[in-house]
Protein backbone atom coordinates (compact mmCIF):
# COMPACT_ATOMS: atom_id res chain seq x y z
CA UNK A 1 0.00 0.00 0.00
CA UNK A 2 2.77 2.50 1.03
CA UNK A 3 4.98 1.45 -1.83
CA UNK A 4 2.21 1.49 -4.02
CA UNK A 5 1.02 5.14 -2.88
CA UNK A 6 4.65 6.31 -3.14
CA UNK A 7 4.48 5.61 -6.52
CA UNK A 8 1.55 7.29 -7.21
CA UNK A 9 3.04 10.39 -5.55
CA UNK A 10 6.29 9.23 -7.79
CA UNK A 11 4.30 9.70 -10.62
CA UNK A 12 2.75 12.72 -10.19
CA UNK A 13 5.72 14.67 -9.49
CA UNK A 14 7.60 13.07 -12.15
CA UNK A 15 4.78 14.53 -14.34
CA UNK A 16 4.20 17.36 -12.58
CA UNK A 17 7.72 18.63 -12.44
CA UNK A 18 8.41 19.18 -16.05
CA UNK A 19 5.16 20.69 -16.28
CA UNK A 20 6.20 23.27 -13.98
CA UNK A 21 9.48 23.56 -14.67
CA UNK A 22 7.49 24.61 -18.66
CA UNK A 23 5.39 26.93 -17.07
CA UNK A 24 8.51 28.91 -15.10
CA UNK A 25 10.14 29.04 -18.56
CA UNK A 26 6.97 30.65 -20.37
CA UNK A 27 6.73 32.73 -17.30
CA UNK A 28 10.13 33.77 -17.64
CA UNK A 29 10.09 34.35 -21.17
CA UNK A 30 6.94 36.42 -20.74
CA UNK A 31 8.61 38.68 -17.85
CA UNK A 32 11.47 39.00 -20.82
CA UNK A 33 9.51 40.12 -23.59
CA UNK A 34 7.55 42.52 -21.18
CA UNK A 35 11.13 44.11 -20.46
CA UNK A 36 12.64 44.32 -23.91
CA UNK A 37 8.75 45.39 -25.39
CA UNK A 38 8.90 47.92 -22.64
CA UNK A 39 12.82 49.23 -23.59
CA UNK A 40 11.70 48.95 -27.18
CA UNK A 41 8.81 51.20 -26.50
CA UNK A 42 10.67 53.66 -24.75
CA UNK A 43 13.30 54.34 -27.30
CA UNK A 44 10.28 54.50 -30.08
CA UNK A 45 7.66 56.91 -28.20
CA UNK A 46 11.07 58.55 -26.92
CA UNK A 47 12.45 61.91 -27.72
CA UNK A 48 15.41 61.63 -29.08
CA UNK A 49 16.85 62.44 -32.72
CA UNK A 50 16.75 59.79 -35.84
CA UNK A 51 20.45 58.70 -34.86
CA UNK A 52 19.71 58.52 -30.69
CA UNK A 53 16.78 56.03 -31.24
CA UNK A 54 19.06 54.40 -33.55
CA UNK A 55 21.77 54.00 -30.98
CA UNK A 56 18.68 53.18 -28.57
CA UNK A 57 17.73 50.57 -30.72
CA UNK A 58 21.22 48.92 -31.71
CA UNK A 59 21.06 48.66 -27.63
CA UNK A 60 18.20 46.80 -27.49
CA UNK A 61 18.91 44.21 -30.53
CA UNK A 62 22.73 43.53 -29.07
CA UNK A 63 21.18 42.30 -25.67
CA UNK A 64 17.93 40.92 -26.17
CA UNK A 65 18.06 39.76 -29.81
CA UNK A 66 19.67 36.56 -30.95
CA UNK A 67 21.15 38.18 -34.20
CA UNK A 68 23.70 35.54 -35.21
CA UNK A 69 21.24 32.55 -34.74
CA UNK A 70 18.71 34.18 -36.99
CA UNK A 71 21.84 35.80 -39.74
CA UNK A 72 22.48 31.63 -40.06
CA UNK A 73 18.72 30.90 -40.46
CA UNK A 74 18.30 33.59 -42.74
CA UNK A 75 21.40 32.49 -44.87
CA UNK A 76 19.68 28.78 -44.62
CA UNK A 77 21.62 26.18 -46.73
CA UNK A 78 23.79 28.79 -48.07
CA UNK A 79 25.43 29.23 -44.48
CA UNK A 80 27.09 25.77 -44.90
CA UNK A 81 28.77 27.11 -48.57
CA UNK A 82 29.68 30.02 -47.10
CA UNK A 83 33.58 30.55 -46.04
CA UNK A 84 34.16 31.32 -42.78
CA UNK A 85 35.43 34.95 -44.13
CA UNK A 86 32.16 35.28 -45.69
CA UNK A 87 30.37 33.64 -42.89
CA UNK A 88 31.67 37.00 -41.03
CA UNK A 89 31.43 39.70 -43.63
CA UNK A 90 27.30 38.34 -43.76
CA UNK A 91 26.82 38.31 -39.99
CA UNK A 92 28.41 42.00 -39.59
CA UNK A 93 26.35 43.24 -42.11
CA UNK A 94 23.56 40.90 -41.21
CA UNK A 95 23.41 42.74 -37.91
CA UNK A 96 23.51 46.17 -39.53
CA UNK A 97 20.29 45.16 -41.74
CA UNK A 98 18.53 43.72 -38.98
CA UNK A 99 19.27 47.18 -36.82
CA UNK A 100 18.25 49.69 -39.82
CA UNK A 101 15.21 47.75 -40.90
CA UNK A 102 13.29 47.32 -37.31
CA UNK A 103 14.68 51.37 -36.81
CA UNK A 104 12.89 52.22 -39.69
CA UNK A 105 9.47 50.05 -39.27
CA UNK A 106 9.40 51.51 -35.82
CA UNK A 107 11.22 54.50 -36.30
CA UNK A 108 8.52 57.15 -37.67
CA UNK A 109 5.61 55.63 -35.02
CA UNK A 110 4.51 57.59 -32.31
CA UNK A 111 2.31 56.66 -28.96
CA UNK A 112 2.89 52.51 -29.72
CA UNK A 113 1.24 50.78 -26.57
CA UNK A 114 1.20 47.22 -26.50
CA UNK A 115 -0.48 44.64 -23.96
CA UNK A 116 0.63 40.91 -22.97
CA UNK A 117 -1.42 37.80 -24.42
CA UNK A 118 -0.72 34.17 -23.76
CA UNK A 119 2.26 32.58 -23.56
CA UNK A 120 2.98 28.70 -24.41
CA UNK A 121 5.85 26.25 -25.32
CA UNK A 122 7.02 25.35 -28.52
CA UNK A 123 10.06 23.20 -28.92
CA UNK A 124 12.44 24.12 -26.14
CA UNK A 125 11.49 27.52 -27.28
CA UNK A 126 8.44 29.95 -25.61
CA UNK A 127 5.92 32.01 -28.00
CA UNK A 128 4.59 35.18 -26.31
CA UNK A 129 1.98 36.44 -28.06
CA UNK A 130 1.38 40.63 -27.54
CA UNK A 131 -0.82 43.06 -29.31
CA UNK A 132 0.98 46.07 -30.51
CA UNK A 133 -1.43 49.05 -30.84
CA UNK A 134 -0.93 52.43 -32.94
CA UNK A 135 -2.94 55.34 -32.96
CA UNK A 136 -5.67 55.41 -36.35
CA UNK A 137 -4.17 51.84 -36.75
CA UNK A 138 -6.24 48.36 -36.09
CA UNK A 139 -4.54 46.94 -33.36
CA UNK A 140 -1.38 43.76 -34.66
CA UNK A 141 -1.32 40.63 -32.90
CA UNK A 142 2.86 40.07 -32.87
CA UNK A 143 4.06 37.04 -31.41
CA UNK A 144 7.45 36.55 -30.25
CA UNK A 145 9.68 33.42 -30.11
CA UNK A 146 12.29 33.19 -27.34
CA UNK A 147 15.08 30.76 -27.35
CA UNK A 148 16.54 29.03 -23.90
CA UNK A 149 13.40 30.72 -21.94
CA UNK A 150 14.28 29.74 -18.74
CA UNK A 151 18.66 29.81 -18.60
CA UNK A 152 19.64 32.74 -21.57
CA UNK A 153 16.42 34.18 -23.08
CA UNK A 154 16.73 35.88 -26.77
CA UNK A 155 14.48 36.67 -29.16
CA UNK A 156 14.86 34.38 -32.09
CA UNK A 157 11.30 35.67 -34.15
CA UNK A 158 8.86 37.94 -34.32
CA UNK A 159 5.29 36.69 -36.19
CA UNK A 160 3.46 39.95 -37.24
CA UNK A 161 -0.27 38.62 -38.14
CA UNK A 162 1.35 35.34 -38.35
CA UNK A 163 4.03 36.33 -40.88
CA UNK A 164 7.26 35.21 -39.68
CA UNK A 165 10.04 38.06 -40.07
CA UNK A 166 13.19 35.57 -40.08
CA UNK A 167 11.47 33.20 -42.51
CA UNK A 168 10.35 36.34 -44.81
CA UNK A 169 14.31 37.28 -44.79
CA UNK A 170 15.17 34.03 -45.12
CA UNK A 171 12.98 33.76 -48.70
CA UNK A 172 14.21 36.89 -49.93
CA UNK A 173 17.96 35.96 -49.57
CA UNK A 174 17.26 32.79 -51.03
CA UNK A 175 15.36 34.14 -54.10
CA UNK A 176 18.09 36.95 -54.55
CA UNK A 177 20.74 34.22 -54.12
CA UNK A 178 19.35 31.86 -56.81
CA UNK A 179 18.97 34.73 -59.48
CA UNK A 180 22.20 35.62 -58.99
CA UNK A 181 24.21 32.48 -59.54
CA UNK A 182 24.15 31.33 -55.72
CA UNK A 183 26.75 33.55 -55.31
CA UNK A 184 27.40 34.87 -51.44
CA UNK A 185 29.24 37.80 -51.95
CA UNK A 186 26.97 39.45 -54.74
CA UNK A 187 24.91 39.04 -51.43
CA UNK A 188 26.57 40.36 -49.14
CA UNK A 189 27.81 43.29 -51.55
CA UNK A 190 23.95 43.90 -52.25
CA UNK A 191 23.64 44.13 -48.60
CA UNK A 192 26.29 46.69 -48.18
CA UNK A 193 24.48 48.66 -51.07
CA UNK A 194 21.32 48.53 -48.48
CA UNK A 195 22.73 49.80 -45.28
CA UNK A 196 24.80 52.46 -46.65
CA UNK A 197 20.98 53.29 -48.50
CA UNK A 198 19.13 52.93 -45.21
CA UNK A 199 22.13 55.78 -43.09
CA UNK B 1 8.26 50.24 -69.70
CA UNK B 2 5.81 52.15 -67.02
CA UNK B 3 5.22 55.06 -69.06
CA UNK B 4 4.81 53.26 -72.51
CA UNK B 5 1.75 51.52 -70.93
CA UNK B 6 -0.30 54.93 -70.90
CA UNK B 7 1.24 56.74 -73.20
CA UNK B 8 -2.21 55.41 -75.26
CA UNK B 9 -5.18 57.67 -75.12
CA UNK B 10 -7.56 56.95 -72.28
CA UNK B 11 -10.56 56.16 -73.63
CA UNK B 12 -9.74 53.03 -74.84
CA UNK B 13 -6.79 52.47 -72.43
CA UNK B 14 -8.65 49.84 -71.07
CA UNK B 15 -9.24 47.16 -74.31
CA UNK B 16 -5.52 47.58 -75.03
CA UNK B 17 -4.57 46.82 -71.89
CA UNK B 18 -6.11 43.45 -72.01
CA UNK B 19 -4.88 43.05 -75.40
CA UNK B 20 -1.21 43.84 -74.29
CA UNK B 21 -1.69 41.50 -71.29
CA UNK B 22 -2.62 38.75 -73.30
CA UNK B 23 -0.12 39.32 -75.76
CA UNK B 24 2.66 39.25 -72.96
CA UNK B 25 0.01 36.40 -71.75
CA UNK B 26 0.94 34.18 -74.76
CA UNK B 27 4.82 35.62 -75.39
CA UNK B 28 6.07 34.76 -71.95
CA UNK B 29 9.10 33.29 -71.12
CA UNK B 30 7.22 29.78 -69.67
CA UNK B 31 8.41 27.95 -66.04
CA UNK B 32 10.99 28.11 -63.87
CA UNK B 33 13.67 25.73 -64.33
CA UNK B 34 13.62 22.70 -61.68
CA UNK B 35 16.97 22.17 -59.95
CA UNK B 36 18.74 18.53 -60.59
CA UNK B 37 17.79 16.00 -58.42
CA UNK B 38 22.18 15.62 -57.10
CA UNK B 39 21.04 19.20 -55.71
CA UNK B 40 18.93 18.29 -52.76
CA UNK B 41 18.84 21.31 -50.90
CA UNK B 42 18.35 23.28 -53.91
CA UNK B 43 15.25 21.12 -54.80
CA UNK B 44 13.85 21.46 -51.62
CA UNK B 45 13.96 25.01 -52.08
CA UNK B 46 12.46 25.13 -55.39
CA UNK B 47 9.51 22.70 -54.25
CA UNK B 48 8.91 24.45 -50.77
CA UNK B 49 8.68 27.87 -53.01
CA UNK B 50 6.17 26.33 -55.51
CA UNK B 51 6.65 29.01 -57.79
CA UNK B 52 7.03 26.92 -61.21
CA UNK B 53 5.74 30.12 -62.76
CA UNK B 54 8.00 32.34 -61.83
CA UNK B 55 9.09 34.07 -64.87
CA UNK B 56 5.53 34.57 -66.09
CA UNK B 57 4.07 35.49 -62.58
CA UNK B 58 7.61 38.26 -62.77
CA UNK B 59 6.15 40.10 -65.49
CA UNK B 60 2.80 40.41 -64.33
CA UNK B 61 4.50 41.52 -60.84
CA UNK B 62 6.21 44.46 -63.00
CA UNK B 63 3.00 45.32 -65.13
CA UNK B 64 1.23 45.49 -61.71
CA UNK B 65 4.04 47.39 -59.75
CA UNK B 66 4.27 49.79 -63.03
CA UNK B 67 0.13 50.52 -62.74
CA UNK B 68 0.44 50.66 -59.30
CA UNK B 69 3.02 53.00 -59.66
CA UNK B 70 0.99 55.78 -61.62
CA UNK B 71 -2.47 55.15 -60.63
CA UNK B 72 -3.18 53.68 -57.27
CA UNK B 73 -0.57 54.50 -55.38
CA UNK B 74 -0.94 57.94 -56.14
CA UNK B 75 -4.73 57.85 -55.38
CA UNK B 76 -3.97 55.83 -51.81
CA UNK B 77 -1.54 59.03 -51.35
CA UNK B 78 -4.25 61.61 -52.14
CA UNK B 79 -7.24 60.14 -50.70
CA UNK B 80 -5.10 59.92 -47.41
CA UNK B 81 -4.24 63.82 -48.15
CA UNK B 82 -7.67 64.34 -48.72
CA UNK B 83 -9.66 62.88 -46.74
CA UNK B 84 -9.37 62.60 -42.45
CA UNK B 85 -8.55 59.83 -40.76
CA UNK B 86 -11.80 59.03 -38.88
CA UNK B 87 -13.80 59.74 -42.11
CA UNK B 88 -11.62 56.99 -43.66
CA UNK B 89 -12.09 54.85 -40.89
CA UNK B 90 -16.32 55.39 -41.48
CA UNK B 91 -15.58 54.59 -44.97
CA UNK B 92 -13.88 51.61 -44.56
CA UNK B 93 -16.48 50.57 -41.98
CA UNK B 94 -19.32 51.14 -44.60
CA UNK B 95 -17.29 49.32 -47.09
CA UNK B 96 -16.96 46.25 -44.33
CA UNK B 97 -20.49 46.43 -43.83
CA UNK B 98 -21.60 46.07 -47.06
CA UNK B 99 -19.30 43.10 -47.53
CA UNK B 100 -21.71 41.10 -44.87
CA UNK B 101 -23.87 38.83 -47.36
CA UNK B 102 -20.42 37.49 -48.86
CA UNK B 103 -18.79 37.19 -45.45
CA UNK B 104 -22.14 35.35 -43.57
CA UNK B 105 -22.37 32.88 -46.91
CA UNK B 106 -18.63 31.84 -46.07
CA UNK B 107 -19.05 31.42 -42.48
CA UNK B 108 -21.64 29.62 -42.72
CA UNK B 109 -20.13 27.10 -45.75
CA UNK B 110 -17.00 27.01 -43.22
CA UNK B 111 -19.44 25.49 -40.73
CA UNK B 112 -18.61 28.31 -38.25
CA UNK B 113 -22.02 29.25 -36.03
CA UNK B 114 -20.05 31.20 -33.92
CA UNK B 115 -18.30 33.29 -37.14
CA UNK B 116 -22.12 33.25 -38.81
CA UNK B 117 -23.21 34.99 -35.50
CA UNK B 118 -20.69 37.55 -34.67
CA UNK B 119 -21.19 38.76 -38.47
CA UNK B 120 -24.79 38.86 -38.35
CA UNK B 121 -24.44 40.73 -34.95
CA UNK B 122 -21.92 42.76 -36.34
CA UNK B 123 -24.53 43.82 -39.59
CA UNK B 124 -27.43 44.48 -37.21
CA UNK B 125 -25.58 46.73 -34.50
CA UNK B 126 -23.39 48.80 -37.23
CA UNK B 127 -26.56 49.10 -39.69
CA UNK B 128 -28.10 50.68 -36.58
CA UNK B 129 -26.42 52.30 -33.97
CA UNK B 130 -23.24 52.15 -36.10
CA UNK B 131 -25.32 54.44 -38.37
CA UNK B 132 -25.11 52.42 -41.61
CA UNK B 133 -21.92 50.78 -40.68
CA UNK B 134 -19.88 54.23 -40.64
CA UNK B 135 -18.83 53.11 -36.92
CA UNK B 136 -17.52 49.65 -35.86
CA UNK B 137 -20.18 49.77 -32.21
CA UNK B 138 -20.17 45.75 -32.82
CA UNK B 139 -16.23 45.44 -31.80
CA UNK B 140 -16.55 47.42 -28.90
CA UNK B 141 -20.09 45.22 -27.79
CA UNK B 142 -18.00 42.05 -28.34
CA UNK B 143 -17.90 41.16 -31.48
CA UNK B 144 -14.85 41.63 -33.59
CA UNK B 145 -14.47 41.34 -36.91
CA UNK B 146 -12.27 38.39 -38.72
CA UNK B 147 -11.69 37.53 -42.10
CA UNK B 148 -14.27 35.30 -44.36
CA UNK B 149 -13.56 34.59 -48.61
CA UNK B 150 -14.16 31.68 -50.55
CA UNK B 151 -10.72 31.13 -50.24
CA UNK B 152 -10.70 30.39 -47.07
CA UNK B 153 -13.85 28.50 -47.41
CA UNK B 154 -11.95 25.85 -49.86
CA UNK B 155 -9.10 25.63 -47.95
CA UNK B 156 -11.12 24.40 -45.02
CA UNK B 157 -13.14 21.69 -47.28
CA UNK B 158 -9.39 20.87 -47.69
CA UNK B 159 -8.71 21.85 -51.34
CA UNK B 160 -5.27 22.73 -51.43
CA UNK B 161 -3.86 25.99 -52.69
CA UNK B 162 -1.96 24.71 -55.61
CA UNK B 163 1.37 27.19 -57.18
CA UNK B 164 1.68 30.80 -56.98
CA UNK B 165 0.11 32.87 -59.28
CA UNK B 166 0.85 36.52 -59.37
CA UNK B 167 -2.22 37.72 -61.51
CA UNK B 168 -2.87 40.83 -63.85
CA UNK B 169 -4.69 43.83 -61.12
CA UNK B 170 -5.40 40.67 -58.33
CA UNK B 171 -1.90 40.69 -57.64
CA UNK B 172 -0.48 37.87 -55.53
CA UNK B 173 -2.55 34.72 -55.21
CA UNK B 174 -2.86 30.99 -56.48
CA UNK B 175 -5.26 28.86 -58.20
CA UNK B 176 -7.59 27.91 -54.90
CA UNK B 177 -7.79 32.06 -54.07
CA UNK B 178 -8.33 33.10 -57.38
CA UNK B 179 -11.26 31.02 -57.97
CA UNK B 180 -12.38 31.58 -54.50
CA UNK B 181 -12.10 35.59 -55.24
CA UNK B 182 -14.53 34.63 -58.60
CA UNK B 183 -16.63 32.84 -56.52
CA UNK B 184 -17.18 35.55 -54.06
CA UNK B 185 -17.59 38.48 -56.40
CA UNK B 186 -20.43 36.05 -57.83
CA UNK B 187 -22.21 35.03 -54.66
CA UNK B 188 -22.39 39.40 -53.63
CA UNK B 189 -26.03 39.79 -54.16
CA UNK B 190 -24.38 43.52 -55.07
CA UNK B 191 -23.27 42.13 -58.05
CA UNK B 192 -26.63 41.21 -59.39
CA UNK B 193 -28.79 43.87 -58.49
CA UNK B 194 -29.81 46.74 -61.30
CA UNK B 195 -27.11 46.10 -63.34
CA UNK B 196 -27.72 47.36 -67.11
CA UNK B 197 -28.68 50.70 -68.68
CA UNK B 198 -31.77 51.06 -67.01
CA UNK B 199 -29.92 51.68 -63.60
CA UNK B 200 -27.51 54.02 -63.27
CA UNK B 201 -28.22 54.69 -59.93
CA UNK B 202 -26.94 51.12 -59.05
CA UNK B 203 -23.59 51.38 -61.66
CA UNK B 204 -22.61 54.45 -60.33
CA UNK B 205 -22.97 52.55 -56.37
CA UNK B 206 -21.12 49.80 -58.37
CA UNK B 207 -18.35 51.51 -59.35
CA UNK B 208 -17.78 53.35 -56.62
CA UNK B 209 -17.67 50.68 -54.28
CA UNK B 210 -15.37 48.60 -56.60
CA UNK B 211 -12.80 51.74 -56.63
CA UNK B 212 -13.40 52.62 -52.50
CA UNK B 213 -12.33 49.40 -51.92
CA UNK B 214 -8.90 49.35 -54.07
CA UNK B 215 -8.05 52.92 -52.41
CA UNK B 216 -9.24 52.07 -49.09
CA UNK B 217 -6.98 48.97 -49.19
CA UNK B 218 -3.96 50.59 -50.70
CA UNK B 219 -4.50 53.07 -48.16
CA UNK B 220 -3.78 51.05 -45.58
CA UNK B 221 -1.22 49.13 -46.95
CA UNK B 222 0.82 52.30 -48.15
CA UNK B 223 3.85 52.18 -45.24
CA UNK B 224 3.85 48.44 -45.56
CA UNK B 225 4.46 48.28 -49.31
CA UNK B 226 6.50 51.07 -49.07
CA UNK B 227 8.83 49.62 -46.27
CA UNK B 228 8.86 45.98 -47.80
CA UNK B 229 10.09 47.63 -51.59
CA UNK B 230 12.86 49.46 -49.40
CA UNK B 231 14.00 46.84 -47.64
CA UNK B 232 13.63 44.11 -49.45
CA UNK B 233 16.42 42.96 -51.76
CA UNK B 234 13.82 40.75 -54.31
CA UNK B 235 10.40 42.29 -53.18
CA UNK B 236 8.33 39.97 -55.55
CA UNK B 237 10.42 36.79 -53.26
CA UNK B 238 9.34 39.03 -50.08
CA UNK B 239 5.65 39.51 -51.19
CA UNK B 240 5.04 35.78 -51.98
CA UNK B 241 6.47 34.97 -48.64
CA UNK B 242 4.31 37.33 -46.91
CA UNK B 243 1.15 36.05 -49.03
CA UNK B 244 1.77 32.62 -48.11
CA UNK B 245 2.14 32.74 -44.57
CA UNK B 246 -0.63 35.18 -44.06
CA UNK B 247 -2.87 33.64 -45.88
CA UNK B 248 -1.80 30.15 -43.64
CA UNK B 249 -2.23 31.91 -40.81
CA UNK B 250 -5.89 33.48 -41.76
CA UNK B 251 -6.48 29.58 -42.43
CA UNK B 252 -5.16 28.75 -38.88
CA UNK B 253 -7.23 30.99 -37.30
CA UNK B 254 -10.41 30.23 -39.07
CA UNK B 255 -9.46 26.48 -38.34
CA UNK B 256 -8.84 26.53 -34.75
CA UNK B 257 -12.23 28.98 -33.88
CA UNK B 258 -13.98 26.18 -32.75
CA UNK B 259 -15.95 28.14 -29.69
CA UNK B 260 -18.94 26.43 -27.97
CA UNK B 261 -22.43 27.64 -29.96
CA UNK B 262 -24.32 27.51 -26.34
CA UNK B 263 -25.60 31.00 -25.25
CA UNK B 264 -24.23 32.99 -23.01
CA UNK B 265 -27.54 32.69 -20.51
CA UNK B 266 -27.54 28.80 -20.65
CA UNK B 267 -25.83 26.97 -17.85
CA UNK B 268 -22.10 26.67 -19.55
CA UNK B 269 -20.31 23.66 -19.89
CA UNK B 270 -17.42 22.81 -17.64
CA UNK B 271 -14.84 24.35 -19.59
CA UNK B 272 -16.01 26.55 -22.04
CA UNK B 273 -13.28 27.39 -24.35
CA UNK B 274 -14.62 31.12 -25.06
CA UNK B 275 -12.11 32.57 -27.15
Amino acid sequence: MINRRHFLILAAASVAAPLAAHAQATEKAAAFVKSTGDRLIAVVNGPGSAAAKRAGMTQVIDTDVDVEGIGRFCLGRFWRQASPDQQKRYLDLFHQVLVTNITSKLGEYQGVTFTMGRSKEQDDQAVISTTVSRPNNAPTAVDWVISNPSSNPKIVDVLAEGTSLRLTQRQDYASYLVHNNNNIDALIAAMKTQTEQGK
Amino acid sequence: MRPALFVTPAKRGAAHLLMYLAIVAVALPGCATRPPASDPDALADYQQTDDPLEPTNRVFYAINNGLDTVILRPAALAYRYAVPAPVRDGLHNVLSNIGTPVKLTNDILEGKPRRAGDTTMRFLINTTAGVLGIFDVATKLGYPDHDADFGMTMALWGVPEGPFLFLPVLGPTDPRDAAGFGLDVAIDPFTWIGTGPNHPGWSAFTYSRYGLTAVDARERVLDATDSIKKTALDPYATFRSLYRQHRHAQIETLRNDNRATVPVWFPQPAAAPAK
